[in-house]
């Protein structure tokens, strides 16, 4: 690669890592002067890299995907039952938690294929989701319910202490850390049979 | 694809994975794939099945294996 190629490159990261930031801190709606200033470019420069604001958001979202899709990958593929799912599923959206707390509370707002990038990221962690619950349906010790309402249900609660953190972590503390212990035993009593029903 | 047991049939010179291939190791038709992606979102997430089809779309268009069905 030719140095002005990895220039090229370099700014592109710079500017996608910059975006990341930003739109964690204040949304998606946030200028693309500000990005600029924030990454130190000229303004001119981030559309030589992404002809529109939109286009930066989908780039930007479609790296997110996957590093997110790795490591739901990564974690869950040794998660034998729902507990450990549970937990390594919170562990990499704790990693990631100001930014996709963005994007549940902004993704009616997002352009069209980003808004399904999103959908791509929720489709991972059913995926390994379902993998794990069926057998635990299977084993006897979940009760049998749709796969859908099992997942949507866990995350409806995830996003709900999410989207409120104002409200549950005033002091601006990670939601996860604070509250995650709780929402899986809350959960787990929720969807686990009683022993000897 | 990660691992063997990534690829259709444990086979590491097909260049897609076992979620695209038929029981037989064969690769899925474009709409077959369509349709396996479709129903697999409705049963795990329980979306609309339109919507699932739009969400299943611009699912493959980013996989090797499909992208060239979306030019």
């Amino acid at each position: 690669m030719s140095k002005r190629q990895s220039q090229k490159l370099n700014t592109r990261k710079k500017i996608i890592e910059t975006a990341f930031r930003v739109f964690s801190e204040n949304g998606f709606n946030v200028p693309s002067s500000t990005i600029a200033k924030e990454a130190g470019v000229s303004h001119g420069l981030i559309f030589a890299h992404f002809p529109t604001v939109d286009n930066l958001v989908e780039c930007l979202l479609e790296d997110f995907s996957k590093n997110i899709g790795e490591s739901l990958h990564t974690l869950s593929e040794s998660a034998f039952s729902i507990e450990e799912f549970l937990s390594r599923h919170l562990d990499v959206i704790e990693k990631y938690e100001p930014f996709y707390t963005r994007l549940i509370l902004e993704k009616n707002l997002l352009p069209g294929n980003a808004k399904y990038t999103f959908a791509a990221i929720q489709s991972t962690a059913a995926y390994h989701f379902s993998r794990v619950i069926e057998r635990e349906i299977l084993k006897g010790t979940v009760k049998e319910m749709p796969i859908h309402m099992l997942f949507n249900t866990w995350a409806g609660l995830l996003h709900y202490y999410l989207i409120n953190r104002d409200f549950f972590c005033p002091l601006n503390e990670p939601v996860i850390k604070r509250y995650g212990g709780e929402l899986i035993n809350t959960y787990l009593a929720l969807i686990k049979k009683e022993s000897g029903v | 694809m990660r691992d063997i047991s990534d690829f259709a049939g444990g086979d590491t010179t097909k260049d897609y994975c076992v979620h695209c291939a038929r029981p037989d190791g064969q690769m899925q038709t474009f709409e077959e794939k369509k349709e396996s992606l479709k129903n697999f979102i409705v049963k795990t997430q329980g979306l609309d099945e339109t919507a699932a089809l739009k969400v299943a779309e611009n699912m493959m268009r980013k996989l090797p294996a499909w992208e060239k069905y979306f030019k």
